[in-house]
């Protein structure tokens, strides 16, 4: 076979090797002695060193563990009030699950009782009454028209079009959803204060 | 491996207690992104390399007395001189060679996992390892022929 191998016997030597490149080296050995001998010069060094013992008059695995224990630092104790803090942060991303899961349940309910009642020919509250949402409207158009400004009003049309309920729900929805931002946000400034604390 | 990287037991007490020390310290900001062995090894390669380096700046490496040899049978004398010799040419490595080849050798880690406690290239390993072995078969050369 030509071209020895030699820049890939330390690598077989310490199992590195796999597929094409392994069989290559092994019918390469099968047949080279001079490669032979490089193996057997590397497979006698880690002989070597392997058995090379153990320091000797190391302490104890006991000994070692309660000298350990002695040097490491005590944990200062934190106030009460940091270690409720602590654990509401912890817990903010639960109590937000909490929170969208609630006002799904409550739009969803809503809106299965108000077809029922609607489907059975019940008016409860005036809601057959679409007039009702011009109405306050026009009261509150009436009572600042002079002061209100486009934004303003435009908010006041848009929850008029889509209803209370809606409007309700996707305050609710996009609330929930920053907050878990700024906790993730919170999340990643404070790992990466731990990181470089730590280099 | 810290005895291994520092070749003198008192030595490799003081590291492998840094180590745990500081293991336990920085155990909060532990990313399981690599196994929890690897980021051991890294730190205790560390402390081996810190107290060794504390060392220096007062006493030569070099004149760390190795475990001397007691009385006793005479190959048992010629085993222990032989392990001494094995360590003396081990401690006299660079760090950074010595690193790899007690990885490789005494803890059996891959190339891919010494690449990952010391943050270097699978490339870097290879050559490194090569040039420790090529080293301390020159340095070992009479032990080798006896084996």
């Amino acid at each position: 076979m030509n071209g020895h191998v030699t820049s890939w016997i330390a690598a077989y030597h310490d199992g590195e090797l796999g597929g094409r490149r392994l069989r290559q080296v092994e019918d390469h050995l099968a047949e080279c002695e001079a490669c032979r001998a490089e193996l057997e010069q590397l497979q006698c060094l880690s002989t070597l060193l392997r058995e090379s013992p153990a320091a000797k008059g190391l302490l104890s695995p006991e000994r070692f563990a309660a000298q350990v224990g002695l040097r490491l630092p005590r944990r200062p104790t934190k106030p009460t009030w940091q270690r409720t803090l602590e654990a509401s942060w912890r817990l903010a991303p639960a109590g937000l699950i909490g929170a969208w899961a609630f006002v799904q349940a409550v739009f969803i309910v809503t809106g299965v009782v108000l077809i029922a009642l609607q489907v059975c020919g019940i008016d409860v509250l005036g809601l057959q009454q679409p007039v009702s949402h011009e109405t306050w409207l026009t009261a509150i158009l009436n009572l600042f028209q002079a002061r209100l400004g486009d934004t303003t009003l435009t908010i006041l049309k848009a929850i008029s079009t889509l209803g209370w309920g809606l409007t309700f729900y996707l305050t609710a929805t996009i609330a929930i959803i920053l907050l878990y931002w700024s906790w993730l946000a919170s999340l990643w400034a404070r790992r990466r204060h731990q990181q470089l604390q730590t280099s | 491996m810290v005895y291994r990287m520092c070749g003198d037991a008192s030595l490799a007490e003081d590291a492998a207690q840094e180590a745990f020390i500081r293991a336990w310290k920085h155990l909060p900001n532990y990313q399981p992104r690599s196994p929890f062995r690897n980021w051991v090894y890294r730190i205790a390669n560390n402390a081996a390399l810190d107290v060794l380096r504390r060392r220096r700046e007062t006493v030569d490496v070099d004149e760390i007395p190795i475990a001397s040899s007691s009385a006793g049978p005479e190959a048992l004398l010629e085993k222990e001189e032989r392990a001494a010799r094995v360590r003396q040419a081990v401690l006299e490595l660079p760090e950074a060679s010595r690193a790899v080849l007690v990885l490789r050798e005494y803890e059996g880690l891959s190339y891919k996992e010494i690449a990952d406690v010391l943050g270097i290239p699978i490339g870097t390993v290879m050559s490194r390892l090569n040039y420790a072995r090529n080293q301390l078969r020159k340095s070992l050369a009479p032990c080798l022929e006896d084996l």
